[in-house]
């Protein structure tokens, strides 16, 4: 951890250096920013060494408007402890529950998400590191990797499922059948064969998924951040995930000290109130204005007293910066000088109820012209008398649009009928829809695109019917593929895996993937309840490895704080598709039922009337009856 | 005329046909999968109605085997014969009085009987190994410590032969006081002004209520319900709650308590029982009743009627362990950091009086230990709350009454103090929280147990078989019943000759088929 720690520390300084060279066009400062730079290493390191034998708990919350006048808000807690070897095996932060969890089953990292919704990567932002690493397919991901033999890790895999299944309330168990799960070779993460992934796209996440998983926080919900997780606000949301990443360094070889960590994010996309109608103004309708308690309905009293930094966190977009200058600029000529020197507390585009106790800018990239900037809100002053209540009105319309991904992608099913009928994996670029989007590679480069994609079996797809489309024209598909990895589906034991590498010509505008593949029989026991509703084919993962989903900030390097490395991290960019819907063959269950109720019923007519032949003799009754008139 | 068809019975023939044809048109292609996918094994009912009425018919008793030396005694008073004869007479009238319990000694104890006086030493029975002579050189009329004249005995009384003796040393002294202690081994001692009958009622007591029986008294936790889990195993699950951390933020040392504190139980435990040791700390986690501010105790009172509602399951969530498996037994230990709302708090007993140890424990369940801090009556105006560290003078103490409480959980005394009918004995408390006669105790009691829950799971498996012919009973588990079985039969042979340690551990037959059901 230390070392990639500087690693990055370096690369960050050098950025920054650069940077004020080019400003100042003078030797002198790199120099200072050198010796700066050698004695932050200096006390970085020794301060490194006392922190990292102890446990740590931080929280912090991003909030970013989104273009489509809702807000996300992103919840990031992170508790470390260091390794077991130094630091022993008793904790006084760091959950029991997952420690042990760690160490029974050797888990060397582990990923675990609970998603209702679909994260809209056309609205909400493709690029960013939040997309990449918090918008998760619907229902539970869960992929693991562990520190076992190779032969055992299938037996690992399944007793983590029933654990993690009783932890979160949650049908995880149903990964352990072999034909739920799947081993990824390359793509999805590079871990050498003992990495299982699987998903439950029809698991329906609520509040009984959450308690579970606050209780691994010191403080659940209690005090702190998360008090704010108020659960109708939260669950009417358009889109909430929340993911448990867990690393564990205590089984490598390597004498490594970054120990377990386990990183717990909320991620939810929420729409503020708007009471009565939208304001306008000269024509333009205004984002919507919001404040913590009219999003969740409760503030903010305190930080979680255990916890080392809990931090609020406002984030503008650079698309949104670079719009709020245009704003400025046509209302106000004057003074049009730059954002980042104004002030954030009240300024004539909008207004926020707390002024930010500092400003953090993201460091320019050389494509980029504006960087998106954060405000930081510190917790810890704020007690029961006086709650924290950030609150953000907007003065003028902003109208702007997020960071796309490289090429937007998408899944369908064609064709028709219960026999036969193809996917199909289209990637488009939404350059032409007047959205900038990020610079695609120089002319004549290429463009890497990682695609996995996991069929059940009763799905059977023909893999060597792959057809690759180019802007509409269908192409060579080995020369496109840079590398192609597929098991096919074995029925009722494995799923079908494929993983490839696409390789694009740069200004490609569409691209698509096509496979055919013919339905299954299932068995009648097989069928889930309701089999009518057609089944799940889980998310396609495309990351596009040619691109970095990170952004560094200028940070105080003294204080790193976990949520900002979240941002910082170095990632691909990742974009999940769409779950698809297959309708199936399905018996028709209550046919037996339909059969035996009209057998009966003719059975019961045909005795019924033979009795009636067999028993009545009418002329019997006709002679009773006449005698009983005789009587009369 | 004509006239409609009798509906009431075209409506009961069509019920009644439909039934039928349900059940043939469903049940027929579901017993064909049943019966292509299972198999059935039958258990051996013959063999399993043996041991289950074995077990049942009479209770297991273990053989022990007993030792009396008198020193000093006028050797020509009684014979050896005759004091073994007297002191078997005694221990049957004292076992009479309770009934015999699951895991004492069997009626037909051996006494062995050793006279030794300066001038000659008779002793009957054959494994006698007493060093005659060997407290001549003793100076009773000195006063001694009890722990090291407990090594002394220990010393002196060391057979290597690995059979379990109890032993009591009966020493004729000039002192007026007559002094009963238990040792941490298997002996105890008397010494003073002491006739023969009123030693060899002494004798006997100890014999029976102490060594047979664990010292028990009326109200203490019965045998039965020992917190061991069926495979052998228990977790002790320490936690450190914090009530509202807003106040202040308390902290343990918990490496140092389990390699300092825990680890010689645990190691004492090894033979009865497999222990884990797990901890963690906990916040903003109250109590569920509220205490009242008592003005002549300058603290929170919290009576003891509502002890029940002490435990906070909403907020306290201590239940979770992977480390324990669906037959391990979880013990829970609780100290409860009060909040500066109610500091000091006090547990006030029904007598009015408040709890020296401020604790109480939850049968199978665990303890509870209030721990006041000592910043309690200090300004709790702080705005950001202290963080602090339990010392380890304070440590220590909780964990003497853990340790206390532990004993109480296994039903054994706390006190140290045996009150009997014939006067008052100490019992000697080992470092390593349980003495050796107390583990023989835990042991037979659990073997015993474990016995009878085995023969009456065992025998109800074989009644539910043979009651239903349908039921199908897949391959593993009637090999696991025969493996059960097979563990019961040597367990009771083992148990009969007196092995009682090995079968404690082999326990886990009963519990491993009813996982499988």
């Amino acid at each position: 951890m230390f070392k990639c720690c500087l690693h990055s520390q370096l690369q960050f300084r050098s950025e920054t250096s650069l940077e004020s060279d080019h400003l100042m066009g003078s030797r002198e400062p790199i120099v200072l920013i050198f010796l700066i730079l050698i004695s932050t290493y200096e006390s970085s390191a020794k301060g490194g060494i006392a922190e990292e034998l102890n446990e740590e708990f931080t929280e912090g919350l991003l909030l970013r408007p989104l273009p489509d006048r809702k807000v996300l808000a992103h919840f990031h807690f992170q508790s470390s402890v260091p390794p077991t070897r130094i630091y022993g095996r008793h904790h006084h932060l760091f959950p029991k529950s997952i420690y042990q969890l760690v160490n029974k089953f050797r888990v060397r990292e582990m990923e675990l998400s609970f998603t209702q919704g679909r994260w809209n990567y056309e609205r909400w932002g493709g690029y960013d590191p939040i997309s990449s690493s918090s918008a998760k397919p619907p229902g539970v991901e869960l992929w693991a990797d562990f520190d076992v033999p190779l032969d055992q890790v299938d037996d690992s895999w399944r007793n983590l499922t029933h654990a993690l299944s009783g932890l979160f309330c949650a049908s995880i168990n149903f990964l352990e059948h072999s034909t739920s799960y799947s081993a990824p070779q390359w793509s999805f993460h590079s871990f050498a064969g003992k990495l299982r992934y699987g998903t439950l796209p029809r698991e329906a996440v609520c509040t009984e998924n959450l308690t579970p998983w606050l209780k691994l926080l010191p403080c659940r919900d209690k005090a702190g951040l998360s008090a704010l997780m108020d659960r109708p606000s939260i669950y009417k949301g358009y889109y909430h995930s929340q993911r448990l990443h867990l690393t564990s360094d205590d089984f490598g070889t390597a004498k490594s000290n970054a120990g377990t960590m386990l990183e717990q994010t909320l991620t939810v996309v929420l729409q503020p109130n708007t009471l009565g109608a939208r304001a306008m103004v000269s024509g333009k309708t205004l984002q919507p204005s919001w404040s913590l308690n009219s999003l969740f309905g409760r503030k903010v009293h305190g930080k979680c007293s255990v916890s080392k930094s809990s931090n609020v966190y406002v984030q503008f977009e650079q698309n949104l910066v670079s719009e709020l200058k245009e704003v400025r600029k046509k209302s106000e000529a004057p003074e049009s000088g730059i954002l980042i020197h104004d002030d954030f507390g009240n300024n004539t585009i909008f207004e926020m109820s707390a002024s930010p106790d500092r400003v953090v800018k993201e460091v320019e990239n050389l494509q980029k012209e504006d960087s998106s900037i954060l405000l930081e809100f510190l917790v810890e002053d704020y007690n029961d008398s006086k709650p924290f209540d950030l609150g953000l009105r907007w003065k003028l319309p902003v109208v702007w649009s997020c960071q796309q991904a490289p090429l937007h992608a998408s899944r369908f099913l064609m064709g028709s009928g219960n026999e036969r009928g193809a996917i199909a994996i289209s990637l488009k670029s939404l350059s032409s829809n007047n959205t900038p989007t990020v610079g695609c590679c120089e002319k004549g480069s290429q463009l890497r695109i990682n695609i996995f994609q996991v069929v059940p079996w009763y799905v059977k797809v023909y893999y060597h019917t792959l057809k690759v489309f180019i802007d509409g024209e269908l192409q060579s598909t080995m020369e496109n593929i840079e590398k192609i990895h597929i098991s096919p589906s074995e029925d009722k034991v494995s799923p079908g895996v494929m993983e490839m590498i696409l390789r694009l010509p740069c200004g490609v505008i569409t691209a698509a993937l096509t496979l055919e593949f013919d339905k299954g029989f299932l068995h009648i026991d097989e069928y889930p309840p309701d089999a009518n509703q057609g089944f799940d084919i889980p998310s396609a993962v495309v990351s596009f490895t040619d691109f970095q989903a990170s952004a560094s900030f200028e940070d105080n390097l003294l204080n790193k704080l976990p949520i900002l490395n979240e941002l910082q991290e170095r990632k691909h960019v990742i974009s999940y598709t769409e779950v698809l819907l297959v309708p199936l063959t399905t018996p028709d269950f209550s046919m037996p039922y339909n059969v035996i109720t009209i057998t009966c019923t003719v059975f019961a007519l045909y005795f019924g009337s033979l009795l009636n032949v067999l028993r009545r003799r009418v002329g019997e009754e006709e002679r009773r009856l006449k005698s009983k008139g005789d009587f009369k | 005329m004509i006239y409609p068809p009798p509906l009431n019975l075209v409506q009961f023939s069509f019920l009644a046909i439909s039934e039928q044809y349900l059940s043939i048109l469903t049940q027929t292609p579901i017993r064909l999968i049943n019966y292509r996918f299972r198999y059935r094994s039958p258990p051996p009912f013959r063999e399993i109605d043996d041991l289950s009425t074995a077990i049942e018919s009479s209770p297991i008793l273990f053989p022990c085997h007993f030792r009396a030396v008198f020193v000093n005694f006028d050797p020509n008073s009684y014979t050896a014969d005759q004091l073994s004869i007297s002191v078997q007479a005694h221990m049957a009238k004292f076992a009479a009085k309770n009934s015999p319990a699951c895991g004492t000694c069997a009626s037909n104890v051996t006494v062995s009987v050793t006279l030794d006086s300066n001038s000659n030493c008779i002793s009957n029975g054959n494994n006698v190994d007493w060093k005659c002579g060997a407290l001549n050189e003793f100076k009773f009329a000195e006063k001694h410590e009890d722990g090291l004249l407990d090594e002394d005995f220990a010393s002196l009384l060391d057979n290597n032969s690995g059979a379990k003796v109890y032993t009591v040393v009966a020493v004729k002294t000039e002192q007026e006081e007559v002094r009963a202690v238990v040792g941490k081994y298997r002996h105890a001692w008397i010494m003073g002004r002491i006739f023969e009958e009123e030693a060899i009622e002494k004798i006997a007591e100890i014999f029976v209520n102490v060594f047979m029986n664990g010292g028990k008294e009326e109200g203490l936790i019965h045998g039965e319900f020992m917190p061991l889990g069926a495979d052998g195993r228990i977790v002790l699950s320490f936690n450190l709650l914090n009530a509202d951390p807003h106040n202040w933020i308390y902290d343990w040392d918990f490496q140092e308590i389990d390699e300092n504190l825990l680890s010689p139980v645990i190691d004492a435990l090894k033979p009865l029982a497999d222990v884990s040791v797990e901890s963690q700390v906990l916040y903003h986690t109250p109590k569920s009743s509220f205490s009242f501010w008592d003005d002549r105790l300058d603290s929170y009172i919290f009576s003891t009627k509502d002890l029940p509602f002490f435990v906070n399951s909403n907020e306290w969530h201590l239940d979770t362990s992977v480390a324990a498996g669906g037959l391990s037994k979880i013990l829970q230990f609780v100290v409860y950091v009060p909040s500066a709302k109610e500091c000091p708090l006090q547990l006030q007993l029904p007598n009015g009086e408040i709890s020296t140890t401020n604790g109480f424990i939850s049968p199978m369940w665990g303890g509870i230990v209030v721990w006041n801090p000592s910043a309690c009556l200090t300004d709790s105006k702080i705005k950001h709350p202290l963080r602090y560290k339990i010392s380890s003078e304070d440590s220590r103490k909780l964990f003497e009454v853990f340790m206390g409480q532990l004993r109480q959980l296994f039903g054994l005394k706390s006190d140290g103090l045996f009150v009997g009918a014939s006067g008052t004995s100490i019992l000697l408390a080992s470092e390593r929280g349980f003495s050796e006669w107390e583990l023989d105790v835990l042991s037979r009691q659990h073997s015993c147990f474990n016995l009878l829950q085995c023969g009456t799971t065992l025998g109800s498996l074989s009644r539910l078989v043979q009651s239903l012919p349908r039921m199908i009973i897949m391959d593993d588990i009637g090999k696991q019943v025969k493996y059960s079985l097979e563990a019961a039969r040597l367990t009771l042979s083992n148990a009969l000759l007196g092995i009682y340690d090995a079968s404690a551990g082999m326990f886990y037959s009963s519990a491993i088929w009813m996982d499988c059901n």
